[in-house]
């Protein structure tokens, strides 16, 4: 009988292992694939495949989240502004689903800001007063939810660098929160989820330099 | 022992069946085109794959126990097929979703500038950024095709129209007294500053059973939602200050401007042809709060409190050096309060309430006249999405215009008249296709003055004739109370009627847009009189009409940081009303309208430049001494205006504006005295603008922790 059980108990185990090992394989192979993936369609399956995760892991916002990303990222991929603005409110949807799952959080307002300023950088003249308010409202919301978000302030950063070239007025401000953005990165410690967003410290570097050269 | 055994085969027996198998089709839309990208996939698994340029899917699975397919691609509607087993290929159709992006818009009689409106032609910015018309929102539109300039009013004349068949709608409430008042001949301003809208929808013709009492134009105007972040504005300008704060709460906001314009200082500096004892004073107050209720629910309250003066000396007609003392004033108060909610997935509930309160006193030496109104508009309505194919709108107002007039000449007169017009209307939309639209609406009046019933149908339609282009048609009746002045001296005067036929056609691409519209519009039991001031010769039987074509082109695209648009309109229009002796052009009307706006933004003065160039043929007006009825010509008019906006840094900003840079004598038209003189002529003078030239200055200060925002966009 005590065998039986073993068994029984075992088997129940793996089934169980096996579903959570399957989490944990896609986003950990599908992760990856959506920040190196080059072309659209190669994408779309990717978003996809998140997708249907986060259709049958009601309770799990990561697969929103890079479905997010997916979409931020396909919307570089066209030129014209129907197909940037398809995808980009695409992403603005997954956020939102996301959000249904993990409300308030800093890595998703980042992440709302971050497609707020790709809207923005698709049609400047038109929409650069409307949405230059959105996008430092969404990063500032974000510092506040999470003082030490890195990746809120590397984008901040960013869009300081961006106004200050448009209106003139010197980069150190937007080079101070790029050194602060790298200082958080470097604190970055392995998070307890494996699939929490980790991404942006190359390119901060990248913008620092060129940002921090600029500003002498 | 046995027992164990029977466990081990179990197992062996669910490895088995758990075995994989394949689930192959193709997914096409219902005219057969394959659907690349779509997501297909065993509900509530993982397992699944995206469809190829074929629309070919295939995949494995050891699920045995899901046979739903799940098939979802953007734009389709998402689809279920429940499959027979795991082995046969399955072929899909996917139904096209009609949405925002793809659906066919009716655009007849209809220029929409709302925040990501897809058939935008016109920006809510365009509304402040656009030079000569000193951030005042009927001046913006002016520049648009089926408007005709009257400058010496301010207001908004439509294809036709007078400027008073052309009503404000504040949230889908009705705005008594619109204009703030001004001196005999100057331009009014609209009361209402275009900071406060995120969207227009100014419509020409043609407009939803919604909307009444408007025989020409409905100005629809939506308020801004939430503010999200705080900020305190400061202008300083040569017509005055403003100081302006917004709060942001959690789920609630709050906006509150006062503003103070004298134009003493101006006037000093700048000669004015008028003499003026005290130059135009106002105080104005906005304040807005807005709630979210609930997740979908909005609650949105808006007060607008003013009280102006002007007094100043008009030169006799015909004895110029007798000076007639002429006083203004105004105190106005606009309360409006709307709420929408969800009901459900399919319900929505909108309802409203607007109370206004106007009071005018206008003297000219002994004579004076005082009105007092008080405007009362209720309104429910609700909204019923059947489908994305099938939506229902219905609902009823309520309208109450309470107005005296006291005429006091030596003696006082009062008039009065209490009227309540009372409305049911309902609306279907229905796409046959995302590229064939149709609206049907209906509604229902009554008049408590008249004790009559009026049913007026709307009809529209729209077909996209290709990816960038389509066309739109639109039939409607209106009514409108004809002028209170006619009303306070007969209420029981009938509703005048308006008849709009519309066909539109309009290519829109990538930064690019063009349209043009053709119109026929045909007026009937208007007001006709020998003396306003004798009801007795009142009849409501005159008609007219007004056609016409209208072109509007705009490109911001062709080249760099700058945008322009040009209009074009022209109108045929004819009435017998007033005291016209038989079917004449009224005075307002001009053939031809043309203008040019161009807006550029250049990066090394990090300043935004805008000019407007107005054109408009000329305009009859009736000269006394001749026998011939309105057979006076004015002189075309002409305008070049020019504003500069400079940043000076990011939250600080200067602009600067001047109207009619070259100084061109325009003539509105011509006023003649009401008697003949010695000599047996009617003594008469040029109606012309208080000065050649509007300049304007202002330094706009912004203060809010949000380095993103300043007032630009409200310049």
């Amino acid at each position: 009988m005590k065998k039986n059980l073993i068994i029984i108990i075992f088997s129940v185990v793996s089934t169980g292992l096996m579903a959570n090992g399957a989490f944990e394989r896609v986003m950990g192979e599908s992760i990856p694939a959506i920040f190196s993936s080059d072309n659209p369609e190669n994408l779309q399956q990717i978003i996809n495949k998140l997708d249907r995760v986060g259709a049958a892991e009601t309770d799990r916002w990561e697969p929103h989240y890079y479905v997010a990303f997916g979409y931020l990222r396909m919307s570089s991929m066209y030129d014209n502004l129907a197909d940037k603005d398809k995808y980009l409110d695409l992403a603005l949807e997954a956020v939102a689903k996301g959000e249904e799952v993990l409300p308030d959080d800093a890595e998703f307002e980042t992440l709302r800001g971050y497609i707020q300023m790709m809207k923005l950088n698709a049609d400047p003249a038109n929409r650069g007063m409307q949405y230059s308010g959105l996008v430092f409202g969404s990063f500032q919301k974000a510092i506040a939810l999470s003082p030490n978000n890195p990746r809120a302030h590397f984008l901040l950063g960013q869009m300081q660098y961006g106004t200050a070239q448009f209106m003139g007025g010197g980069n150190a401000e937007a080079c101070a929160t790029m050194s602060k953005s790298l200082e958080l990165f470097a604190q970055q410690t392995n998070p307890e989820n494996p699939f929490a967003p980790s991404w942006g410290k190359e390119s901060a570097e990248r913008s620092h330099q060129q940002i921090c050269k600029d500003s002498e | 022992m046995i027992k164990t055994w029977v466990i081990l085969l179990l197992l062996l027996f669910s490895y088995t069946a758990s075995s994989q198998s394949l689930i192959s089709g193709r997914v096409t839309s219902k005219s057969g085109e394959p659907l690349v990208g779509v997501n297909v996939y065993l509900d509530g698994t993982y397992d699944g794959a995206t469809t190829d340029l074929e629309g070919f899917f295939a995949f494995e699975t050891y699920e045995q126990d899901s046979f739903n397919l799940v098939v979802r691609s953007i734009g389709y509607h998402k689809a279920s097929v429940v499959l027979e087993d795991h082995l046969s290929p399955v072929e899909i159709e996917l139904k096209e979703e009609i949405n925002e992006l793809n659906a066919v818009v009716i655009t007849a009689g209809s220029f929409n500038a709302s925040e990501g409106s897809k058939q935008e032609v016109l920006r809510p910015l365009d509304v402040v950024t656009t030079a000569g018309t000193t951030a005042d929102v009927p001046g913006a539109l002016n520049t648009l095709p089926g408007t005709q300039t009257v400058g010496e009013t301010g207001r908004l004349f439509v294809r036709g129209g007078e400027g008073r068949e052309t009503k404000t709608f504040i949230d889908g409430m009705l705005v008594h007294n619109e204009y703030s008042p001004s001196a005999p001949n100057t331009p009014g301003r609209s009361r209402f500053s275009p900071f406060m809208f995120k969207g227009t929808n100014f419509t020409t013709g043609g407009y939803s059973a919604e909307y009444g009492q408007a025989l020409s134009s409905a100005l629809i105007l939506n308020s801004k939602d939430i503010a999200e972040t705080n900020r305190t504005d400061l202008s300083l300008m040569t017509v005055g200050v403003d100081a302006s704060t917004t709060r942001s709460f959690d789920k609630s906001s709050f906006a509150g401007k006062v503003q103070y314009t004298n134009l003493t200082p101006y006037f000093a500096l700048v000669n004015q042809n008028l003499s003026w004892d005290k130059a135009p004073e106002e105080f104005n107050g906005n304040f807005a709060y807005r709630k979210k209720t609930s997740k979908t629910g909005m609650l949105k309250l808006y007060t607008n409190i003013s009280s102006s003066s002007l007094h100043l000396y008009e030169e006799d007609i015909v004895h110029p050096e007798i000076q007639h003392p002429v006083t203004v004033t105004n105190d106005y108060a606009h309360v409006n309060a709307s709420y929408r909610e969800l009901i459900n997935d399919r319900w929505g509930l909108k309802t409203g309430m607007s109370y206004t309160r106007s009071k005018d006193f206008a003297a000219l030496d002994q004579t004076s006249q005082e009105e007092l109104l008080h405007g009362f508009h209720s309104k429910l309505a609700f909204d019923y999405q059947h489908s994305d194919r099938l939506s229902i709108m219905t609902g009823a107002e309520v309208i109450g215009t309470n107005q005296e007039q006291w005429l006091i000449d030596g003696s006082t007169a009062l008039f009065d008249f209490n009227e309540l017009i009372t409305a049911t209307f309902a609306e279907a939309e229905l796409f046959a296709s995302s590229s064939l639209a149709f609206k049907v609406g209906l509604r229902a009046e009554h008049n408590s003055l008249t004790n009559r019933q009026y049913l007026d149908p709307r009809l529209s339609a729209a077909y996209k004739t290709g990816e960038n282009s389509q066309v739109s048609v639109a039939y409607g009746q209106f009514r409108q109370a004809p002028d209170r002045q006619v009303t306070y001296l007969d209420n029981e005067a009938a509703n005048e009627r308006a008849q709009h036929y519309i066909t539109n056609y309009q290519w829109s691409h990538e930064g690019r847009s063009f349209r043009i519209e053709a119109y026929d519009k045909r007026y009937q039991d208007l007001a006709r009189y020998t003396n306003v001031f004798d009801p007795t010769t009142y009849s409501f039987d005159g008609r007219g009409h007004a056609r016409g074509v209208d072109v509007f082109w705009r490109d911001s695209k062709t080249f760099a940081n700058t945008d322009y648009w040009v209009s074009y309109s022209f109108l045929d229009t004819k009435r017998s009303y007033q005291n016209f002796p038989g079917s004449f052009t009224p005075s307002f009307a001009s053939a031809h309208n043309f203008s040019v706006v161009v807006k550029k933004f250049i990066n090394s003065i990090k300043s935004q430049v805008g000019g407007t160039y107005s054109f408009a043929s000329s305009r009859p007006y009736n000269n006394p001494n001749e026998d011939r009825f309105m057979s006076g010509r004015t002189p075309a008019y002409h305008d070049l205006s020019f504003n500069i906006s400079y940043l000076y840094s990011n939250q600080v900003i200067v602009h600067a504006m001047v109207n009619n840079l070259l100084a061109i004598n325009n003539v509105f038209g011509y006023e003649y005295a009401s008697e003949t003189g010695e000599n047996g002529i009617y003594a008469g003078r040029p109606i012309t603008p208080p000065a050649p030239r509007f300049i304007f200055l202002g330094v706009f200060i912004t203060l809010s922790k949000n380095k993103g925002i300043n007032q630009l966009p409200n310049l």
